[in-house]
């Protein structure tokens, strides 16, 4: 199987990496760059929780081979904090408890991430049909919808 | 894991055929990988050679024509797709129906060509597609570009009349009728998103003053279906507005042909075809 | 009395910064150096006899290390019952049993090597039915059933497909009914559900050389994996170690022991590498443990003015092809059969039967999910019948303080109240006043149902915690509950900071469990630990200010009783400028000239239920219960009558928690789980083919709630009548907020339409088929 080589940049660190095409940008980020926030939890693209922004737009990791993102900017959750400082999305997730186990969490910041900063005043409908696609068991979805809206409002606010 | 296989990624439409060419049997065309991928993993499919095409330029193209229609390349995200101003303008009623499939992240990648490739009877895109007589463009590298309805275009349950060696470079749907209303209803065992159990797309609008009705199905024959019986019934004089939506929803539940599986029973599908057409027609003839 | 300082607060998780960090680990984050990884390979059989194994070829694929079968492995393992087989041996019992493991250098080599495996099957007749598993003549799951080692709390029946059968009598059930005027008498039904935790089964295993076990678990009850581990091979505790970091949700699916054994005996053979299992999401819904499937014969007998005279209760719980859990899930639901009501007079059998189905462990809700689905479902019909208001019907027979369970105790007079809780319930849903329909094809009902539930454990179940300060008069709190994600060790701080008078943010949790580090807890279950770490930690903390004090007073030259521990100093009351820092004392005391006294402070603390006792064998009667939550779950709901469509447009859920130590804590487990509630009750099925394969073992097909299917509004009511020996007043809510939601949703669909449906789930077609059956 013919090995090509890849150049990315992962939250903002740029990465040359020799990788076999029947390789995941899932398997890339968990196993060859051991960055573990982002999730494995069905490799079909049902749950959700391998999502990662790839050229600024969330994708299911565990169904882009890791041969196509070369010359591609990746954002994980590892990437979310600057500096030390947490981003908007995140903080609001620790104020209203939005999360248990956490397993599903590093998905829900990215796409709420994403979305916040794509639509600045979503309503109801837009937060829930954007989280749509990422299984949560343990929290009921409630503080997780609540803590989006709250963290649009604050970055408006900002 | 993935089965192993070689991977291209041609950078224009030809070096694509001349690929295909080469490995036809042992090839498949990757776009979005949504539906491809999951079949590998699954072991499904263990083609040896993917050829991605989203970097053809080529394949990446949405143009609209006036009067003419809308051409949609194999390789248009559904994002891109729905982003596109003429789309929700003029093509709604696909919109509605594509905004159904997966969820908003999936869309990022999934394509409507992957979808009609992929063939699967309960494809969303595929019954508003067929009420607005779209077609599919066929290309490969000796016999360049054929044009097939995309009702001709299905065969059999995720089988379509594609050769190994052939791609779909793009789908043509012509300029509607003027003034048409559309719906896509999706019929689901939850609220939120699912695949589907039974889905109906709609629509209707007036041709000098007579009232012209299409109908299309997912998930209730081996193939995704349009019922021109009841285009038929809808055309019949002297008979009023409530009678003939009664035959036409007599008539679909005649011509489907559901199955019994996991997601839902043939009994409790037909149901949906009579209890959907039925509110789908009734809110087509009150709006239009 | 001064106030809490922290108890009752809703602080934030002590965990929810490294989770939003991505950072949080958990065990299928760990990698080892030389690990090695497993391949399952499963049955395609329910039930089948295994000629011959040939993995010759798998043997060729370069970088595989070894394949195992069952015969490699001489013992079994299990956790009240000894009846399973870590690989299947002799006989595959259900599709999906392990039956060969390939181990390899890596996980490609491993999949590539399992397929080469060629198994020769000769099929069985499957038992797949409860019901048709108990006929005599049903093809036996375990034929060796008497040979088995089990514990004497359970009562497997040789011979029969029967794990355990549990018997419970009160009073007099001839009388009650003939005390009766009215009796009804209904079957009820639940297919087996999984877990879906978002973290599949992972664990990895290592046998080293010098005969050490060490494993790495996403596991709930590491203490129960050594111990379960070390009877099974043979091996002292002490040479078994389990370290668990953070679990990416568990709800019952990973209280027990499950992949562990296999693990570290594949390391062995694999000659003493590391070997690692994660299972995929099919392999989950293939071969983890479910939830144990349900069959019910509910009879009440009631007086014409309402008051229930007798019950006779049949359960039957389809727990699969290995006992586990089940046995004790059996048990618990007989003796909280009744559900929260005074019933006089009571005959249970309640029963765990092998099925050629995936084995059943435990799920949150524990029995009681499943029993109070059939005992809501009847009180509703029963009210009915009566021509009486269901909550009118529920109040009339509610098991207040004073009144006997079903095992003969009287309800302690702060034991909880569930009349509080469904008037709760019933005021918040406006119950009474008929929701408006505009659409005659869809109309809109409400519902209600109780439930209670007190932890299923044996009377020596322990916690224990571990106090210990830090040089700088920070803390280190250890405990043996794992975080599962209910957050328990947040509120256990917040309980540490106010006994030892020192702020939450200077307290650390040890943030993973270590057998040998961490203190012992039985099991993260049964929503037991927030009370039983609860109090020792309170205990520890006790501890450790005596220790304090002691010191304190030598150096303060005052009596102990003179001195008061807060704001991280301790002084002589009524002389704040007699004072000592926290942290001169907490490591050693040094005086000016050198001396020292003390030494480093080590707060010790456990709890054990107070004089909880075996049940009689026959009657059942005995003292089970830590405690008892109370609660009621009510919806309003949208019925489409003509397509079965349920929509839930309103979830209320009230319980009685004693004291919520960390509102936003029980908050998120009450709409937690009350989503959970309604996914499991409405969505949630293993759809099998009629040989026994399981036909949606995929997120696509087995279907559970996402953010679009959660209702528009969702009240959690928290009640607190405190209990006087929990601490600060606490109880535990977090498998009580899943037990009614599809109970109250049936009882809505009657009011709605007059149609009782008896089985789940709720899906919207066999709502359809239920009402069709009535036209």
């Amino acid at each position: 199987m013919g090995r090509k080589m890849i150049r990315f940049k992962i939250n903002g660190v740029e990465k040359i990496v020799e990788v076999e095409p029947n390789k995941t940008l899932l398997w890339l980020i968990r196993e060859e760059l051991k960055l573990k926030g982002t999730k494995k939890a069905c490799e079909r693209g049902d749950c959700g929780l391998c999502t990662v922004l790839l050229n600024g737009e969330p994708v299911k990791s565990c169904l882009v081979l890791a041969v196509e993102v070369d010359g591609s900017e990746i954002l994980t959750v590892e990437g979310l904090a600057r500096d030390g400082e947490l981003a908007p999305i995140q903080r609001s997730f620790i104020e209203h408890g939005a999360l248990q186990c956490g397993f599903c969490t590093p998905a829900f910041l990215i796409v709420g991430h994403w979305l916040i900063n794509k639509n600045p005043n979503p309503s109801r409908e837009e937060v829930v049909e954007a989280m749509n696609g990422i299984l949560c068991r343990c929290t009921g979805y409630k503080s997780i919808i609540d803590a989006i809206i709250d963290a649009a409002k604050n970055m408006r606010r900002a | 894991m993935l089965p192993k296989f070689e991977y291209y990624s041609p950078a224009t439409l030809s070096e694509a055929l001349e690929l295909l060419e080469r490995y036809g049997e042992d090839a498949k065309i990757i776009a979005g990988g949504t539906d491809l991928l999951v079949s590998m993993r699954d072991r499904l499919l263990k083609p040896k050679n993917l050829i991605d095409i989203k970097k053809i330029p080529d394949l990446r193209q949405i143009e609209y024509k006036e009067g003419v229609g809308i051409t949609i390349g194999a390789a248009v995200t559904y994002k891109d797709m729905l982003e596109h101003p003429i789309m929700e303008k003029k093509y709604r009623v696909l919109c509605e129906a594509v905004r159904t499939i997966g969820d908003i992240v999936l869309r990022n990648r999934a394509t409507l060509v992957g979808n009609i490739c992929n063939a699967s009877p309960a494809a969303d895109s595929a019954p508003p597609l067929l009420i607005l007589d779209a077609r599919v463009r066929i290309i490969n590298k000796n016999d360049g570009v054929r044009e097939v309805p995309l009702e001709r275009f299905f065969i059999g349950v995720k089988k379509t009349i594609l050769k190994p060696t052939e791609i779909v470079k793009e789908v043509f749907i012509p300029e509607p009728p003027t003034n048409y209303y559309g719906k896509y209803v999706k019929m689901m065992r939850v609220l939120s998103e699912d695949l589907t159990v039974v889905g109906v797309a709609g629509l209707a609008y007036r041709d000098k003053g007579e009232l012209i009705v299409r109908l299309a199905f997912s998930s209730v024959a081996p193939t995704p279906i349009r019922v021109r019986e009841v285009e038929e019934v809808f055309k019949k004089k002297d008979m009023p507005i409530d009678k003939k939506i009664e035959e036409a929803v007599k008539i679909s539940s005649e011509k489907v042909s559901p199955i019994s599986d996991v997601r839902g029973s043939a009994e409790y599908r037909l149901n949906l075809v009579k209890v959907a057409t039925t509110r789908l027609l009734k809110e087509l003839v009150g709006v239009v | 009395m001064e106030a809490l300082k922290y108890v009752g607060k809703s602080i934030t998780r002590i965990d929810a910064l490294e989770k939003v960090l991505g950072i949080a680990e958990y065990a299928s984050d760990i990698e080892l150096p030389g690990m090695l990884h497993a391949k399952l390979l499963l049955s395609p059989h329910a039930h089948a006899k295994i000629i011959s194994i040939n993995y010759e070829k798998a043997l060729t694929v370069p970088k595989v290390v070894s394949v195992a079968v069952g015969d490699d492995f001489p013992s079994r393992v299990g956790l009240y019952v000894n009846d399973r087989n870590v690989l299947a041996k002799k006989k595959v019992r259900w599709a999906g049993e392990p039956v060969a493991a390939v181990v390899a250098e890596d996980l490609e080599a491993a999949e590539e090597a399992v397929e080469l495996i060629e198994v020769e099957y000769e099929p069985l007749p499957a038992v797949l039915d409860v019901r048709e598993a108990l006929k005599p003549g049903s093809p036996l799951v375990h034929e060796e059933l008497g040979e088995y080692a089990h514990s004497p709390a359970f009562n497997p029946i040789p011979g029969t497909n029967i794990a355990n059968r549990f018997t419970l009598k009160k009073g007099n059930i001839v009388e009650g009914f003939n005390k009766s005027d009215v009796i009804v008498e209904n079957e009820f039904y639940m297919p087996q559900v999984s877990h879906v935790p978002m973290e599949t089964h992972v664990c990895i295993g290592h046998y080293m050389a010098d005969g050490n076990i060490k494993i790495w678990t996403s596991a709930q009850s590491p203490f129960t994996v050594r111990y379960i581990l070390s009877h099974s091979l043979g091996i002292p505790l002490h040479k078994i170690s389990i370290y668990t970091p953070h679990v990416g949700g568990g709800f019952g699916g990973k209280a027990g022991i499950n992949f562990e054994p296999l693990v570290v005996l594949l390391s062995k053979k694999a000659g003493y590498r590391p070997v690692r299992l994660e299972l995929t999401r099919e392999e989950h819904f293939l071969a983890a443990p479910l939830r144990q499937g349900f069959y019910a014969k509910v009879k009440t007998g009631v007086t014409r003015d309402g008051k229930i005279m007798a019950e006779k209760l049949f359960y039957a719980f389809d727990a699969g092809a290995y006992a586990d859990y089940g046995v004790n899930v059996a048990r618990a639901a007989g003796y909280s059969c009744t559900g929260p009501y005074y019933v006089p007079n009571i005959e249970t059998e309640s029963l765990a039967v092998y099925t050629n189905h995936q084995w059943g462990t435990a799920f949150r809700g524990f029995g009681h999910f499943e029993f109070l689905w059939a005992i809501e479902r009847q009180m509703e019909i029963l009210a009915s019948e009566l021509s009486m208001d269901p909550v009118e019907f529920r109040l009339k027979n509610a098991l207040l303080p004073g009144l006997t369970t079903a095992t003969g105790e009287v309800l302690r007079e702060d034991a909880g109240r569930i009349d509080q809780c469904i008037n709760a319930v019933a005021e918040e849903l406006r119950w009474g006043e008929k929701p408006l329909t505009k659409d005659t094809k869809k109309v809109r009902a409400k519902g209600i149902a109780a439930l209670w539930k007190a932890p299923a454990m044996p009377p020596n179940a322990a916690s224990a915690a571990i106090i210990k300060f830090n040089e700088d008069g920070t803390i280190l709190l250890s405990v043996g509950v794992t975080e599962i994600g209910q957050g328990t060790v947040t509120s256990l701080a917040q309980i540490a900071a106010e006994e030892l008078g020192v702020p939450v943010e200077k307290i650390k949790v040890v943030p993973f469990r270590h057998t040998d580090l961490t203190p012992y807890s039985w099991q993260t279950v049964a929503s037991r630990n927030l009370f039983m770490e609860g109090r020792a930690v309170i205990r520890a903390a006790r501890d450790a200010k005596e220790q304090i004090l002691e010191i304190a007073s030598q150096v303060l030259r005052a009596p102990k009783d003179d001195l008061i521990i807060r704001d991280e100093k301790v002084w002589v009351k009524g002389r704040p400028e007699w004072s000592l820092h926290l942290k001169d004392i907490v490591a050693g005391y040094v005086y000016p000239n050198g001396n020292t006294i003390g030494g480093p402070i080590i707060g010790r603390g456990y709890f054990v239920g107070t004089r909880l006792s075996y049940l009689d064998p026959e009657t059942g009667q005995g003292y089970p219960a830590l405690k008892w939550t109370f609660g009621a779950q009510g919806v309003e709901i949208e019925l489409d009558l003509e397509t079965g469509e349920v929509k839930v447009l309103k979830l209320v859920s009230a319980f009685d928690v004693g004291k919520a130590i960390n509102p936003m804590l029980v908050v998120g487990q009450i709409i937690g789980g009350g989503i959970q509630s309604l996914s499991l009750g409405v969505w949630e099925q293993y759809v099998y083919d009629d040989k026994g394969k399981m036909l949606n073992p995929n997120l696509t097909d087995y279907k559970i709630a996402r953010a679009g299917d959660i209702p528009e509004e969702i009240v959690p009511i928290i009640i607190e009548n405190p209990q006087s020996d929990g601490p600060y007043g606490a109880r535990g809510v977090a498998e009580l907020s899943m037990l009614s939601v599809p109970a109250a949703i049936a009882n809505a669909i009657f009011h709605a339409t007059g149609v009782n449906i008896n089985d789940l789930p709720l899906t919207y077609e066999n709502i359809w088929k239920a009402l069709n059956r009535k036209r």
